[in-house]
């Protein structure tokens, strides 16, 4: 039997196949964009090409995320919280804290035994969000992925004042038009995210492990910045854009495995291999 | 005959002007670029120009607004919010409540009939309550800012934007583009959504009849009549908006000079 999590994020769509051990089959990442928007299925149909499997082979999918509702090929939308429990704790057994900073949000879920007990959220303002980081690259002409590398470089780290991303768009452009060196600059800014987000996370009482997931924690500065902001080491997965869709999967999984152990029927969605609508 | 010199260098443009015996003389505007200084200088001879002075000729010289400490020339600074007190008090002495609308803060300031202030609130974290907002929306929409405040009036039916942040904002709007809403509705939402902002701070300082609006903001037809909606009263909207805070700086300057008020050092 296998299993499948989809995580529909506002900027990158995620699938997961797991099998009955709970092992990963097949894993595919793409930009949402405005077309995975509606082809979310292109995006299942690439991993199980993947792991060689067809739909019908498929026992549960699990749609989650920003985008998780009016998803045809879905049999349930589960909240992307409890996905990302389920998911950071199949990966770190002792997580008690998990920070996931997304395209479009930042958030901080208080873990007890794989279970969500507590979180806060932040998705009201762009600050805080990978979006920061994003609009700040697209200003400068750089790639948000060389971000990480560049900021390693700074031995003076430039205070950014703006916590508007619009203002700080700004002030960043009158840093470098004075000669500060970009480097200073991305380091900075990756101050400026990371405490916002740390802010927000200490109401939940931090205590390790910390896990960081989500796009921002593949910036090895921002790593760097939250755990000189939260004063304790920082874990990160291997992939860490896969935490919700690997919950999704594995929840998935329990559910039906749950349901033929009391040998009650499965609760099925529509089941149709098709467009998806984000919003209707 | 003494001549005056008020310069409010804002985030997006600096503004100057010449009085002589409390009326204004001349007037000119520049968009700021990175530096102050130079602007404030380039805004200073072309004001001279337009008023036929040399630099010797004016008596006492304030300046004001975000960049006012980068005026190498200004014989002292006074804060935005007194002076756009000021300024507006000498059009309409009636004016108890200005909303100043800029590029990148917004305030309310209450005042007296002496154009003191009483009381302000500055918003001026987030683009969200500013003219940057507008600005955002309207390069999405490839429009000119000119046009976007009457486009917007032409709307039945705004967009209901779900965020305040300008950058969410950005990509709402972008989407509604793609879904093939009309424009006038985007711009109309946008609109509402800074009104209500505005009006918020409003009700921090108290609105009091009669009520003005000042800065950028005071161009645009389309803010003017939502927040005219959303506050249930008429604005008074002076000629030229965005000099009301160097018309008081100009004005604070003479009354500073001739000692009709103690000088105060901000």
């Amino acid at each position: 039997m296998y299993f499948t999590g989809i995580d529909l994020g506002s900027t990158m769509t995620k699938v997961v196949i797991v099998n009955e051990d709970q092992e990963t089959c097949s894993s595919v990442i793409k930009h949402t964009g405005a077309e995975h928007r509606r082809l979310a299925n292109k995006v299942i149909e690439e991993a199980m090409e993947q792991a060689n499997l067809s739909f019908d082979e498929i026992s549960y999918v699990i749609a989650t995320g920003y985008g998780r509702i009016n998803v045809p090929f879905a049999d349930r939308q589960i909240t992307e919280l409890t996905c990302h429990a389920r998911g950071v704790y199949s990966l770190f057994p002792n997580v008690t804290i998990a920070i996931d900073i997304g395209g479009q949000d930042a958030k901080g879920l208080r873990i007890k035994n794989g279970k969500l007990v507590d979180f806060v959220m932040s998705d009201k303002c762009a600050a805080g969000t990978g979006r920061f980081l994003e609009v700040i690259a697209d200003a400068l002409g750089l790639k948000l992925e060389d971000f990480g590398e560049i900021s390693l470089k700074s031995t003076t780290k430039v205070s950014i004042s703006s916590t508007c991303t619009v203002f700080a768009q700004q002030e960043v452009i009158s840093r470098l038009s004075e000669g500060v060196p970009l480097e200073d600059i991305v380091a900075g800014l990756h101050d400026a995210i990371a405490s916002r987000v740390a802010r927000m996370v200490r109401r939940l009482r931090i205590e390790p492990d910390v896990v960081f997931t989500g796009g921002v924690a593949k910036n090895i500065g921002v790593v760097k910045a939250l755990q000189d902001s939260l004063g304790c080491e920082v874990l990160v997965p291997e992939e860490p854009l896969l935490s919700g869709a690997i919950g999704a999967a594995l929840l998935a999984r329990e559910l039906t495995l749950e349901a033929l152990a009391k040998g009650e029927p499965i609760q099925r969605g529509k089941r149709r291999l098709e467009e998806a609508t984000f919003f209707k | 005959m003494p001549y005056f010199m008020g310069i409010d260098i804002g985030s997006g443009s600096s503004k100057g002007v010449i009085t002589e015996d409390g009326k204004l003389l001349a007037y000119n505007l520049l968009p700021s670029g990175v530096n102050y200084r130079t602007v404030s200088q380039q805004l200073r001879n072309e004001l001279l120009d337009k008023a036929g002075l040399s630099p010797e000729d004016i008596t006492y010289i304030v300046a004001t607004g975000q960049g006012s400490a980068n005026v190498p020339f200004s014989d002292q600074q006074i804060t935005d919010i007194r002076c756009c007190a000021r300024g507006i008090n000498s059009i309409f002495p009636s004016v108890r409540t200005v909303i100043d609308v800029q590029g990148q803060s917004s305030q309310v300031i209450r005042l007296n009939e002496k154009g003191q202030v009483v009381n302000f609130v500055i918003s001026e974290k987030c683009a969200a309550g500013s003219g940057r907002f507008i600005d955002v929306i309207a390069n999405v929409l490839q429009l000119e800012l000119e046009d976007i405040g009457p486009l917007s009036l032409k709307s039945d039916n705004p967009v209901v934007f779900t965020t305040a942040c300008a950058v969410f904002g950005e990509s709402e709007a972008v989407s509604r583009v793609s879904e093939g809403i009309a424009k006038e509705d985007i711009l109309a939402g946008v609109h509402q959504a800074l009104a209500e902002k505005l009006a918020s701070l409003v009700d921090r300082v108290g609105l009091e009849e009669q009520c003005a609006i000042s800065g950028g903001g005071g161009l645009n037809i389309g803010l003017i009549k939502r927040l005219e909606e959303k506050l249930g009263v008429q604005l008074l909207v002076p000629p030229q908006p965005q000099f009301v805070t160097a018309l008081g700086a100009a004005i604070l300057a003479e009354e500073v000079s001739e000692a009709k008020e103690p000088a105060v050092t901000e």
